[in-house]
């Protein structure tokens, strides 16, 4: 019963404050925000059946034999529905005060519950369609927030390449979905675990595999569908930090947790999706050096550690690939709100060039924030540590040296740029005064400044500012587990590791022998960590270097690599391969089929008509004696049918 | 059987020139000859009734309706002059028609034979023999009396039909007349006779 | 000896297709009616052949009907085409075309 509310309460709060947000106005921040807060603590209720084992149960509708929908709330369902509804609710609540003024208040919570309700149905599902079902609709959610902003043209194309790109994904999952349908007849997790291994050959397994990958791949920003990811930036910063951090693109985590058993009996997929996931860590993390938008900067940042939480359980060290997203939903989460409190409060400044000199100004913002980064860079005793150890650890452990050295790498990249982002944005004196060019900065509108970003509060309505603490509590809330919460991993039988004992099979090739321990290599990691964080002190954060910042800011800028200004290209080569050929093939049955073709059958309809009246119209002489003429035809028709039956053809009748 | 073949080639050269006439009024002496041939015919296949109706009706009713006619349309000595040809050279269709089914026709009955049934032949006065006047009028009102009561109902619906076609417009048929004013009263007929 | 009933329907054939080209052919109305008259008769010729063969009263009777109706029918034109050609300068069926889509 409570596990229907748990997942019908949030459609109900979008279906309310849809319909009747112009009349609650700037009630429907509280009425949403409360009713993710009864979600969680429903959630919370539901702890003991769900941790009991099987789980939870409850069944929706059976449609055919076999395909039978509903609910389950299992350990892994747990996880994910308590960071949902906890961080969800807390994000609400802060986007009270966020977007306290805009007119479209009480539609943003609407999208927000909704997204909210399709999240819940990706996650509680118990078979693979209510899954697709769910995945779909979290893809249009993120289409609804990203452009929230609609009149700005730059978010509404965002929101279109996000969803495009999603249904990329959306595609590979259908023909797994298809696959396992054909195979094996049903659509529910327990029938399919229980029959995979008898009714898919190896080939057919792969390509399950495959298809789910790449549906992971494209919602949780995976090279090569990750441009989407850096662009939807464009939705205001609560929608990135819950959707784009936090919860959405980690479906793809999720998904592959959930199939847990497929992937563990596939060793060629599971490398596959290791590769892809190291791959991803990597280079997000080195597009994250040469970012300047401060959402920006944090999007790439996102599109690396997923890219950690997807390696993590690609190799099959699942519970620590879940960690890893635990962990992060909340420093990540924390991260995008407080760069919300320090746009809110600079007037829509999103370019960390126009910054500086914040600490003394906000000091809260900079404790926030270092808290944050000590945690994304596994600090030891933050929650990152734990993690991301876990999992950098977990590659070696399995037998993948290359993916653990590309762990390590990324590791220390982070610690630079995650640096950088703060002392750029908190140390030195203040440059939100100095002229944009002299920062380096030529097309303004490019890089986030004020003059773009699509705040609209200020030209339309007299500006009432709501209560500051209900941007900085539920900052000030994340901080705690931003700081303690990696401590459930703590050591070899730490709790999280007996949480899920025996939930996940374990992948079929045995650990190999691993030439460090543990400890060893959590040095190592730290002394990388060190090293990244030593190059960004000396490049941005020594004293000598803050009194020149403008001058090496602009230096920065101008030498930027091309490659990274533009994204290793790849949104070109989309650009020329797909977008160009899709539009001249438009503009094609524009200006040929459309007139020449459809319109031309119709015009011909009509004009065969005309024909043929004019056909018939020939016959009609008003001439008595023509008509006398065809009747005299009809009497010879006659007379040839008898003459016919009765003379050529023996006796007729 | 040499009636029959004088017949015969009587009936098919009047045809041909009513059909062919100038003048309506050769037409209707070629059809004359046409229908007494006929009857002539008709006696040859033992049908004297129907000869003797043929030459009454037709020749001596219809014939003479066709001679008034013409009259009507050629009073004020004008001849029947023709418009232009709207459809010249119908003749070849039409003839390759009439050709075409003229031979569906022979082409039927010449390859069905059947051969005339023995009839006695009554002599002349007897009641009841084949074709005769008795069996005729037995056959029509008894089997067919139906049909006798329509033929008549048909004949009543052309009078009256012609007459309401050609009718004049003057106050005995009253179907012309101008419609009545409102308001005003129709004249008492004036004229009585004594 | 009696004639073949053969020769009596052709006979009937030939004025019947007479007839036929007179309808067609010939542009005053009243020769028009009189070749329609002829048709009745080839018609009738036909009916009573075949009373004849099977010796069956119903074909006179026929024959009969027939020689009614056409005279009906014959009236009924005639006073048509009395009307319609009363004020006309030609009598030509030709001019009347007035159904000509």
């Amino acid at each position: 019963m409570l596990l229907y509310a748990l997942w019908l309460l949030p459609l109900f709060g979008g279906v309310l404050l849809w319909a009747f947000g112009p009349q609650l106005r700037s009630w429907a921040g509280p009425i949403g925000a409360a009713l993710i807060g009864v979600g969680f603590a429903v959630a919370v209720a539901l702890w003991n059946d769900a941790t009991a084992p099987g789980g939870l149960h409850a069944g929706l509708v059976t449609w055919l034999p076999g395909w039978s929908f509903g609910l389950q709330l299992d350990r892994l369902s747990l996880i994910w529905s308590l960071i949902i509804t906890g961080v969800g609710f807390l994000i609400h609540v802060y986007s009270i005060g966020y977007m306290d003024g805009d007119r479209a208040f009480a539609r943003f919570f609407a999208y927000m519950n909704f997204f909210v309700f399709a999240m819940m149905t990706l996650v509680l599902s118990d078979n693979v369609i209510g899954l697709l079902v769910g995945w779909g609709l979290v893809g249009l959610a993120s289409y609804f927030l990203i452009g929230f902003w609609f009149e700005k043209p730059s978010a509404v194309a965002a929101a279109r390449k996000a969803f495009v790109m999603n249904v990329v994904g959306d595609v590979g999952i259908m023909f797994a979905v298809f696959l396992i349908v054909a195979r094996i007849g049903s659509i529910g997790y327990a029938d399919i675990f229980a029959h995979f291994a008898s009714a898919f050959t190896p080939a057919t397994l792969f390509l399950v595999c495959l298809g789910l990958f790449i549906g992971c791949a494209a919602k949780s920003a995976q090279v090569p569908l990750h441009t989407w990811l850096p662009d939807a930036m464009e939705g205001p910063t609560p929608v990135s930090a819950l959707i784009h951090a936090a919860t959405m693109v980690t479906a793809g985590v999720y998904l592959i947790a959930r199939f847990a058993p497929l992937w563990s009996a596939s060793a060629d997929a599971r490398e596959l999706v290791g590769a892809i996931g190291g791959l991803t860590a990597l280079s997000g993390a080195i597009l994250g050096c040469a970012q300047w938008d401060i959402k920006r900067i944090l999007a790439y940042s996102t599109m690396s550690q997923i890219g950690y939480m997807i390696m993590g359980v690609g190799i099959g060290a699942y519970d620590a690939g879940v960690f890893h997203f635990f962990t992060h939903a909340f420093f990540k989460a924390q991260l995008f709100l407080t760069a919300g409190i320090v746009i809110h409060a600079l007037a829509n400044e999103q370019d960390v060039r126009r910054m500086g000199g914040l600490r003394k100004q906000m000091p809260f913002a900079f404790v926030a924030m270092l808290a944050g980064v000590l945690a994304i860079c596994g600090v030891p005793g933050f929650s990152g540590f734990f993690s991301k150890d876990a999992v950098i650890y977990g590659a070696l452990e399995s037998g993948h040296p290359w993916l653990y050295a590309v762990g390590v790498v990324t590791a220390g990249i982070t610690a630079y740029y995650m640096f950088r982002l703060l002392f750029v944005t908190f140390f030195g004196a203040y440059r939100g005064n100095v002229d944009p060019s002299d920062l380096g900065i030529r097309h303004p509108e490019l890089a986030g400044t004020a003059a773009s970003s699509g705040h609209h509060a200020e030209e339309e309505e007299p500006h009432h500012h709501a209560p500051a603490w209900l941007m900085t509590v539920p900052v000030g809330i994340l901080i705690v587990p931003t700081v303690a919460i990696g401590w459930l991993d703590a050591g070899p039988n730490g709790y999280w590791k007996q949480f899920f004992a025996g939930f996940f099979p374990r992948a079929n090739d045995v650990a190999v022998a691993v030439p460090i321990s543990d400890l060893l290599s959590s040095g190592l990691v730290l002394l990388v960590v060190a090293i990244g964080f030593a190059i960004a002190y000396l490049r941005y954060g020594a004293p000598a270097v803050l009194r020149d910042a403008v001058a090496r800011l602009r230096t920065e800028t101008v030498r930027m690599p091309a490659v990274l200004v533009n994204a290793y290209y790849f949104d070109a080569a989309y650009d020329a391969l797909l977008v160009r050929p899709a539009r001249a093939l438009g503009g094609w049955f524009d200006r040929f089929v459309d007139p020449h073709v459809i319109d031309a059958g119709v015009r011909e309809v009509g004009i065969t008509s005309q024909w043929l009246g004019h056909l018939f119209r020939s016959f009609q002489t008003g001439l008595v004696r023509a008509y006398a003429l065809s009747i005299a035809f009809g009497v010879l028709c006659i007379a040839a049918y008898y003459a016919y039956a009765f003379a050529f053809t023996g006796s007729g009748r | 059987m040499i009636a029959f073949w004088i017949l015969a080639v009587l009936m098919i050269a009047s045809a041909v020139f009513t059909v062919s006439a100038k003048k309506p009024v050769y037409s209707v002496i070629g059809l004359l000859a046409n229908f007494v041939c006929l009857a002539g015919m008709y006696l040859e296949l033992q049908a004297e009734f129907l000869a003797v109706i043929q030459i009454v009706v037709y020749s001596g009713a219809i014939l003479i309706l066709f001679v008034f006619v013409i009259a009507l349309l050629s009073s004020g000595v004008r001849p029947f002059d023709v418009g232009p040809d709207r459809a010249p050279r119908i003749l070849i269709p039409a003839s390759i028609l009439a050709g075409l089914t003229l031979i569906a026709i022979t082409a039927t009955v010449v390859r069905t034979p059947s051969a005339l049934a023995k009839v006695p032949v009554g002599t002349t006065g007897e009641a009841n023999a084949f074709g005769s006047v008795g069996d005729f009028g037995v056959a029509l009102f008894t089997t067919n009396l139906l049909p006798f009561e329509v033929t008549a109902f048909i004949l009543m619906v052309a009078v009256i039909g012609v007459v309401l076609i050609a009718g004049d417009d003057d106050a005995v048929t009253g179907s012309r007349r101008k419609p009545r004013r409102p308001g005003k009263r129709e004249p008492i007929v004036k004229d009585r006779v004594a | 000896m009696s004639i073949a009933p053969e020769y009596y329907i052709v006979l009937s054939a030939v004025l019947f297709s007479i007839g036929v080209v007179g309808v067609i052919a010939r542009r005053n109305p009243l020769i028009m009616l009189m070749s329609i008259e002829l048709l009745f008769n080839a018609a009738n010729l036909a009916l009573v052949t075949y009373a004849r063969v099977w010796a069956n009263n119903a074909g006179h009777v026929f024959a009969f009907l027939v020689i009614t109706v056409a005279a009906a029918e014959a009236a009924i034109g005639l006073a048509i085409v009395a009307v319609t050609f009363r004020r006309t300068p030609f009598v030509d069926v030709d001019e009347v075309s007035a159904l000509r889509g």
